[in-house]
């Protein structure tokens, strides 16, 4: 494994009796990048994350973390990792500044209590009072700062921002670009497809344990199905236009518009369009989350 | 490992305080009655001429109520067992799997603390903090015995508190074992609970009835000396007990290495299923 790889899935599978959670997931996150891990709810996100921690044991597969086999030696791997559960629990019995303290023992008192400070007046979180009496966003507050208050390496997060107020997203959206540029990596899953396209530089999309696609959003974008409409300066007819690969007639007005949809690059498209008298030409340029459902929608059709 | 054991004993304290200044006060009535117990020896040999066998079975020790270890075992120890066990059943069923059935032992075991430390941090605390109920005990008998006419040392005094101590060891170590193979906490409790008091009310019936005794000897507590340790200890009941925990505990810890941490939906085994729940779970997959 390349010293520039931060985590690595082979194959990884895990069942929880007869449920099949994943199904071989395949994954390479650089150092220094932040990954975003789409999918809906019961998808394999936390799953995934579970195994690399060495919370959960798989079932098949490969998994390093900065290097290091999380069965081998967890212990090094959770030493150089901060972790965020999507399922945010704490004892409910300890201060805010009790259970802080008491997870920076666990770390060996490595976190420099002036950085905690700090996070913890970014993030507006009082220290004094007891876990119970917190709402559910100044929990997720309190593990947003647990996880970064040691400055790792690695930053898993199941869910980041769940529970928090738009302020308060932007400001942890803040708080992991700064650890990036300070060299963390950041591996996140969500199934907030706006926070992905946000912050993620680089995207998996977990479907049914199985990863079926992985790019950059802005990539995701280009490679998926997009509409088309062109208004010509005199009616044409188009049926030249649907002979070009990955091009379908969805619609057409009287031979002096048409509605296209093109599947893939639209290089093809645009030659055969350059015989044509174009007075106006519109792309239709689908957001993540559409491209997010097309996924989910074509294999549901398959497996139908 | 520290740190665990640390938090461990902060999470007990009330349980500590709880249990430690209860059975204090207690013990210490207890002591002051005994001078007045002691002078009424013949009348108690009368009473016990009308008291039903099968309560006779189960406090047999009532017989010798006027010497101390009969006192000391028919007050304290002959069932301090069941009252301290829902202590430690309870501590140990929900030790680290209370944690994580609330879901705190995700984050927890997600720093740099192994599973092992993290276990045997825990025992230690929950050993630690049984002790220390024990000890507050042991000094509630001595500290008032002088002025009671219990004319025991404090070692004597010392001596049945080592088995009892044993006992609760080994019936929480079981408790921490279930816990770590059936599908939850409470069932580890209550499972626990109920072997410990069949065992007791068992030795009770053992005494009515002979026919019993062949299979008592298989029971922790037929092991278990009570206030008769004051006349001698037996060391070796002793060994065995704490050996019979040790393994208990290994096996948990064994179990626990092994097994997945479990968050709410992410599938904590179920019983084995029965024809109508297989029927209710056919083809799911997700």
């Amino acid at each position: 494994m390349s010293e520039k790889v931060a985590l690595m899935t082979q194959g990884l599978m895990k069942s929880y009796g007869k449920v099949r959670a994943l199904r071989g997931v395949d994954l390479e996150v650089q150092r220094g990048e932040i990954f975003g891990y789409l999918g809906p709810n019961g998808a394999g996100k936390t799953t995934t994350i579970r195994c690399l921690l060495d919370l959960i044991r798989p079932d098949g597969g490969t998994v390093r973390v900065l290097g290091i086999d999380p069965q081998a030696d967890p212990v090094a791997v959770r030493a150089r990792t901060g972790y965020l559960p999507g399922e945010l629990a704490l004892d409910s019995n300890m201060t805010v500044e009790g259970a802080l303290r008491y997870f920076n023992t666990l770390r060996g008192n490595k976190a420099d209590w002036g950085f905690v400070h700090q996070l913890v007046e970014r993030l507006q979180l009082d220290l004094k009072p007891h876990i119970k009496n917190l709402s559910h966003g100044n929990k997720q507050k309190v593990g947003v700062v647990q996880a970064l208050m040691h400055r790792p390496e690695l930053l898993l997060l199941d869910e980041p921002t769940l529970g928090l107020d738009p302020l308060m997203q932007h400001e942890v959206y803040h708080l992991l670009r700064e650890a990036r540029a300070d060299g963390a990596t950041v591996f996140f899953s969500s199934h907030i497809i706006s926070e992905v396209e946000t912050l993620a530089e680089r995207v998996a999309i977990i479907r049914q344990g199985v990863i079926v696609e992985e790019a950059e959003p802005s990539q995701l974008v280009s490679m998926a199905i997009r509409r088309v409409w062109v208004r010509f300066k005199e009616a044409v007819d188009p049926t030249s236009l649907t002979e070009v690969e990955g091009v379908t007639l969805l619609s057409k007005s009287n031979n002096i518009a048409v509605h296209l949809q093109v599947e893939g690059e639209m290089d093809g498209l645009i030659k055969a369009l350059a015989a044509f008298p174009v007075s106006d030409f519109e792309i239709e340029r689908p957001s993540l989350e559409e491209i997010f459902l097309a996924y989910y929608e074509s294999n549901d059709k398959e497996e139908d | 490992m520290f740190a665990e054991f640390k938090h461990t004993m902060r999470r007990l304290r009330g349980q500590m305080i709880g249990w430690g200044i209860g059975l204090a006060l207690y013990v210490v009535l207890m002591v002051s009655f005994y001078s007045s117990v002691a002078r009424m020896g013949n009348l108690y040999e009368e009473l016990l001429k009308f008291y039903p066998k099968e309560m006779m079975g189960f406090f047999s020790s009532i017989r010798e109520i006027n010497t101390p270890q009969g006192y000391l075992d028919i007050y304290y120890f002959n069932y301090m067992t069941v009252i301290l066990g829902i202590f430690v059943v309870g501590a140990c069923a929900s030790l680290l799997v209370g944690d994580e059935e609330k879901g705190v032992l995700d984050l927890v075991m997600a720093h740099p603390v192994s599973r092992t430390a993290l276990f045997w941090g825990r025992l230690l605390g929950f050993v630690t903090a049984t002790a220390v109920i024990l000890l507050v005990s042991w000094l509630s008998w001595v500290i008032p015995s002088g002025r009671s006419g219990l004319e025991l040392t404090w070692i004597k005094f010392l001596q049945p508190f080592l088995p009892l101590f044993a006992e609760l060891l080994l019936f929480g170590t079981v408790a921490l074992l279930l816990s770590m193979v059936l599908p939850s906490g409470r069932m580890a409790g209550m499972t626990t609970g109920g072997l410990l008091i069949a065992n007791y009310l068992l030795i009770g019936l053992a005494n009515i009835n002979q026919d019993l005794k062949p299979i008592v000897k298989y029971t922790p507590l037929h092991y278990y000396q009570g206030g008769y340790a004051v006349s001698g200890l037996k060391w070796g009941w002793l060994a065995g007990l704490l050996a019979v925990s040790a393994i208990f505990a290994v096996l948990a810890w064994w179990r626990f290495q092994r097994r997945d941490i479990r968050v709410g939906g992410e599938g904590g085994w179920r019983l084995p299923a029965l024809p109508f729940r297989r029927r209710a779970g056919a083809g799911r997959e997700a």
